[in-house]
């Protein structure tokens, strides 16, 4: 026992030493993505490739998802530990009664936004509805209920979102169309064209979103292991904040469709919307009990739930102080 | 009948049960209470009355352009060479994937619906209204000639009534396959049952996604219907197909 021991110590000193006789038990878990590689999952692989789970005994495989992953389904029904959902989805789901709990808030600031032309000179989201033109949003969207009940789509023409295509948006003058500051401005921006966003967080809409999630039961029962995964996240959107460049070159491989500038110019986007005067305080992925409240509060006026579920049952704290 | 209760009530009991989860398949009590209750049912029959519109619309423009094509082709074996693989392109053209250019084209709303429609049900029409001109009794195309009928005499008196049974089944597949061009036009540019399709499948409303489908069925019904008495009125004089 103390020559497999020593072996074992021996082991991990030396840099010779093959992978395969590494001592620690490794935990197997799955973290499931509800999007493609992409900046905004960015600190999830960089906890991966600079072992940051690893340091914890931990194998967290990042699982990419696409169109319509139903990623709250899949924690709620144990085929992920893990996964990536938005703050509402999460209150939509608890109220269909999912269990799911929030871990880790990557986006401070929804990135959520519409993006029209520079050149209509507006000020603020509430000129989009102001003056006639067209609005390119997914209606049935709590964030859309949220803007027709704030702002009024009277004067506007509300049509269908078409999802990343700048089609329509390129001819057309008075259109605005919903997009991720992260995302359509970038490609926008790479077609000339002059394109201004008004955040939707702006107009008092704010969930958290891509917050790491899982299950309830799962968390109650393993909840060293819970906090391992949420400290490692974000040890690794840390490094990711800091240097983003390693991770982008291999999330680009395994998105190739998007380029490495498009991969940087996203990372440096998405920045104040991760870091703000909350993480300062209270480090990265904080959640504040508050903010639940008002988003449950929301969307009960929105009926899109019935019953908002107190705050301290959608999200645990688990984040080193 | 007997066959829609036993699915219908299969349905039910399989949810009630708990066979199969309530967001996958609603029952069918649930997709009747949507369909009639005071919140949803306006909006989806507000959202039919602008389908039916789009797609009659649709439906009519194929008749008559789907008409005008098979005439023009009929005139003349090289004309047929030349251009039938173009009406070909109608039918393979996927829908879906050239909806979103019809909105950079011709903008949103209604014109763009009505164009969907149109591209997906004329062919058919083009298709059989060509099959059944060419399919005239040689022996009755002779006896025209032979009393020196002109073309346009013969083509109105003789190739097109016979041609009318073909006509028919031409407009009955164009009838639905104009309400799926109107529907899958609203995915894109909103309004009518597509629209509160793609907002109910947002908000997870399998009911209510259920119910538009239900009434989009029924639409294609309707059409199927009036091109049945329509085909009754002409036919049942003379043609076969109609005389019961």
């Amino acid at each position: 026992m103390k020559l497999l021991l020593s072996l074992v110590v021996l082991c991990s000193f030396s840099a010779a030493c093959d992978k395969k006789d590494a001592p620690a038990p490794v935990k197997k878990l799955t973290l499931q993505l509800n999007w493609k590689p992409e900046p905004q999952f960015g600190g999830f692989y960089a906890a991966r490739e600079s072992g940051a789970f690893a340091q914890n005994g931990l194998d967290v495989e990042v699982v990419a998802g696409g169109v319509g992953t139903p990623t709250v389904q899949m924690v709620a029904a144990g085929k992920a530990e893990f996964g990536i959902v938005s703050a509402d989805e999460l209150l939509i789901s608890r109220g269909n009664g999912a269990d799911v709990v929030a871990l880790f808030a990557v986006y401070q600031t929804c990135p959520q936004a519409l993006m029209t032309h520079a050149s209509r000179g507006f000020k603020e989201i509430g000129d989009l509805f102001r003056n006639p033109g067209t609005v390119a949003m997914q209606k049935g969207l709590p964030y859309a209920s949220y803007l027709d009940k704030k702002l009024g789509f009277e004067r506007v023409r509300v049509v269908p979102s078409p999802g990343g295509d700048l089609g329509v948006f390129r001819k057309e003058k008075e259109y605005a169309m919903q997009c991720f500051v992260t995302s359509e401005p970038i490609a926008a921006k790479k077609l000339g064209l002059d394109a201004q966003t008004f955040l939707i967080a702006e107009a008092g809409y704010n969930p958290y979103t891509t917050v790491l999630v899982t299950r309830g039961d799962y968390l109650r029962a393993n909840p060293d292991t819970v906090k391992s995964v949420v400290n490692g996240v974000r040890d690794g959107w840390t490094s990711y904040l800091n240097n983003p460049i390693a991770t982008n070159q291999m999330m680009q491989k395994l998105n190739p469709t998007m380029d490495m500038q498009t991969f940087a110019d996203s990372a440096a986007a998405q920045k104040d919307l991760i870091q703000t005067e909350e993480t300062k305080k209270y480090g990265l992925g904080t959640m504040r009990a508050e903010r639940w409240e008002t988003l449950g509060k929301q969307l009960v006026d929105l009926k899109v739930v019935e019953k908002a579920p107190p705050a301290s049952e959608c999200f645990a704290d688990l984040l080193k102080k | 009948m007997i066959p829609l209760v036993i699915i219908v009530v299969l349905a039910e009991v399989a949810v009630r049960r708990e066979w199969v989860a309530s967001y996958l398949v609603p029952a069918p009590s649930k997709i009747i209470a949507t369909l009639v209750s005071s919140r949803d049912g306006p909006e989806l029959f507000y959202a039919t009355g602008q389908t039916a519109l789009a797609a009659l619309t649709g439906f009519a423009a194929s008749a008559v352009i789907g008409l005008a094509v098979a005439i023009a082709l009929s005139s003349a074996r090289w004309v047929q060479r030349a251009f039938y693989p173009y009406a070909v392109f109608f039918q393979t053209v996927p829908i879906i994937a050239i909806a979103p250019l019809l909105v950079i084209w011709i903008g949103y709303g209604m014109p763009t619906v009505i164009a969907s429609a149109l591209i997906v049900s004329v062919f058919p029409v083009i298709a059989n209204t060509l099959s059944g001109l060419l399919a005239t009794e040689p022996a009755l195309v002779d006896l025209f000639r032979l009393y020196g009928a002109s073309r346009s005499a013969a083509m109105l008196k003789l190739r097109l009534p016979f041609a009318l049974p073909s006509i028919f089944t031409g407009l009955r597949v164009a009838g639905g396959l104009a309400v799926i061009g109107a529907i899958a036009g609203e995915f894109i540019t909103g309004g009518g049952l597509g629209g509160v399709i793609d907002i109910s499948k947002t908000q997870q409303r399998t009911d209510k996604i259920f119910a538009g489908l239900i009434l989009a069925a029924l639409l294609g019904i309707a059409l199927f219907a009036i091109v049945n008495l329509a085909s009754w009125l002409m036919l049942r004089n003379w043609h076969a197909s109609e005389r019961t």
